[in-house]
């Protein structure tokens, strides 16, 4: 059984897409359609890997993306963010919700943007999960 | 302190005069003889010149004549010898001013010395008004010519026509507007027409009674009347009129009209409608290059499933690929189908059809999204609703527009608890009117929300939406005749009318 890698994010198609790229690598997928299912199966199934999405119903990613990293449990897995928006906003946005929340939070093990082809995606993933 | 000249060829005379000339005040410049004179005078020139006529060599005649030439303005005055009445008068009539007789005594030469003053001080007196006049009467001219052609320049770049008559009615001023208006060129019209060959009868008829007639001195204003004014090709131009009479203290002096084109003023209406529609279009382009993004993403996700499963021989895997691909071509065509329906001004396509078949053929078709996003849909059809004429396409599209809206609407609900209800209920409101309602209980709309939702390209849908749903529906809807509209509530959620007019066989 090769390493779990978690997959989050409310598309189906970029789901199926990321999925299948993990599996044609090696790897074991997990799937989660939204914040709260992920946390529940990263607490639950402990991934060594999960790819999350930013733009999301319900939780969006980048709550989530602050719960991983403030868990003393949760914060060395390492994320992979992949999103429709661009990586400075999203920095930004975790910069603004330190100035509130406090705590800082570091840069995501990588960030990329879609739509990634399928050989930069497992070329991040290799690199990260070796 | 003014300047004398005196020429003189007995040393005695001069310096006797001189002295008395320089107790009177007078800078005195003394010569021996006309050519000396003369040479002092050009360097000087003195106002006053006092010359002995007899002199040897260039003598007093001569003298006159030279400064009259060189200085008209030079008051001379000659002494004459005892019985040189003969020369007095001709030095008079050269030009000098006065003349005295030797011996010269104190007074006459007083008086003759006034006497010069006083015409000098009038002639400097004169050239000074008459300079003043020149400069003011070369100013007022200017100033006039300024604000003559700054009001031309007014006149003619107005927009509107204007035509003004004189006091008997006859043109004196056609701006460009009213040559664009009427056909006639300037030339044409001014000084050769009058406000009969231009204005309408009634319209004439009263301008002229304020003008001559009965209703002389009245108050007269046209306030933009809409008529129809006749051009030189015989067309019938629609303008809106504005008139008055013109007064100048209490006496008539002409009328002035000014005329809109109504033709100008609804094309611009036009043309501004047009072009905010194409910038509404241009504004969604950067909506759309996103939504785009993510269906390309989907298509090329796709084929890279169908293409890592055939080469891995899984045939699951490839129907899941397929299905990708598929589902996103399908998103394409309808993101593209939107953007040219809301583009162009389309006919309802007319036919018999049953409301409630297609409002359940969009509930069929969205049930496993429903599923998927945890939503229970519930039909209430009108079963009392027969055949109906309707674009049965186009309203498929509203109805399913609207229900997947209310599904989304339910996915971002933030209670997690809540049971999510999507209802779609059909019912015949009276005999003319059909309505189509379909509610939620998702996360409803706030007053600024839905202040938007159907004037602009907005989505609250993030990434997922293009801001052309509702718009297209709503286009759909007018198109038919009909209206929409939207009740909500923050937290509550949100119920959409549509009301269709019942017609007969279209």
């Amino acid at each position: 059984m090769g390493k779990k890698v978690l997959v989050v994010d409310d598309d189906a198609d970029v789901r199926t897409f990321v999925t299948t790229v993990v599996e044609t690598n090696g790897y074991t997928p997990i799937v989660a359609t939204n914040g709260e299912e992920a946390m529940a199966k990263v607490r639950g199934d402990k991934p060594d890997l999960i790819v999350l999405d930013v733009l999301m119903p319900r939780e969006s990613g980048i709550r989530m993306y602050r719960e991983l990293k403030t868990d003393d449990t949760l914060k060395t897995i390492p994320v992979v963010i992949l999103s429709g928006i661009a990586k400075r906003t999203f920095l930004r946005s975790q910069a603004a919700l330190t100035e509130f929340g406090g705590q800082a939070v570091p840069e995501p093990a990588a960030y990329l943007e879609k739509p990634t082809e399928p050989e930069e995606l497992a070329g991040t993933i290799k690199k990260i999960l070796g | 302190m003014s300047t004398l000249l005196l020429i003189d060829d007995e040393e005695g005379i001069r310096k006797v005069l001189s002295l008395s000339l320089r107790k009177d005040g007078y800078q005195v410049l003394a010569a021996e003889n006309g050519e000396k004179g003369l040479g002092a005078f050009r360097q000087n020139l003195p106002p006053i010149v006092l010359t002995d006529i007899k002199m040897p060599g260039i003598d007093g005649i001569e003298v006159l004549k030279r400064v009259k030439e060189i200085a008209p303005d030079t008051e001379v005055i000659v002494i004459t010898g005892h019985g040189d009445i003969e020369l007095a008068i001709q030095s008079l009539q050269l030009g000098a001013s006065d003349f005295i007789t030797k011996p010269v005594s104190d007074e006459a030469l007083s008086i003759a010395l006034k006497r010069a003053e006083q015409k000098l001080e009038m002639k400097r007196r004169l050239k000074e008004y008459t300079h003043d006049l020149e400069s003011m009467v070369k100013a007022a001219t200017e100033e006039l010519r300024r604000r003559y052609e700054f009001e031309d320049k007014l006149i003619q770049s107005s927009i509107d026509g204007i035509v003004a008559t004189n006091e008997k009615g006859s043109v004196v001023i056609f701006n460009e507007g009213a040559s664009r208006i009427f056909g006639y060129s300037r030339l044409e019209a001014i000084r050769r027409m009058d406000i009969d060959v231009l204005y309408p009868t009634e319209i004439a008829r009263e301008i002229k009674e304020g003008l001559y007639g009965k209703k002389y001195g009245e108050e007269h204003i046209f306030r933009w009347k809409g008529i129809n004014v006749k051009a030189k090709d015989g067309q019938e131009m629609p303008v809106r009129f504005s008139g008055a009479i013109l007064y100048e203290k209490e006496e008539v002096v002409g009328s002035v009209g000014f005329l809109q084109d109504i033709r100008e003023i609804k094309r611009l209406e036009q043309e501004l409608i047009e072009s905010e529609r194409l910038a509404a279009i241009g504004q969604t382009v950067a909506g759309l290059a996103h939504c785009v993004k993510n269906i390309l993403y989907g298509l090329k996700g796709g084929v890279y499933v169908v293409n890592t499963a055939l080469k891995s021989n899984n045939p699951e895997q490839l129907n899941t690929g397929w299905d990708m691909v598929n589902r996103n071509i399908g998103k394409v065509s309808d993101l593209v189908m939107d953007l040219l329906n809301y583009s162009k001004e389309r006919e309802p396509d007319y036919q018999r059809c049953f409301l409630n078949t297609i409002a359940g053929e969009v509930c069929d078709l969205m049930e496993l999204a429903a599923q998927e996003a945890g939503v229970k849909i519930i039909r209430n059809f009108d079963q009392a609703i027969g055949e109906v004429t309707l674009d049965p396409k186009g309203i498929h599209r509203c109805v399913l527009n609207l229900v997947s809206n209310a599904i989304d609407a339910c996915r971002f609900d933030l209670d997690r608890k809540k049971d999510c209800v999507v209802e779609v209920k059909t019912a015949l409101e009276d005999k003319d009117t059909v309505v189509i309602e379909v509610s939620d209980n998702g996360c409803g709309m706030d007053e600024e929300v839905k202040n938007k939702i159907f004037t602009s390209f907005f989505s609250t849908k993030g990434g997922a939406g293009t801001g052309l749903g509702l718009l297209v529906t709503q286009k759909i809807i007018k198109e038919h005749g009909g209206t929409i509209t939207v009740e909500s509530e923050p937290g509550k959620g949100s119920t959409f009318a549509i009301r269709l007019p019942l017609r007969e066989n279209v």
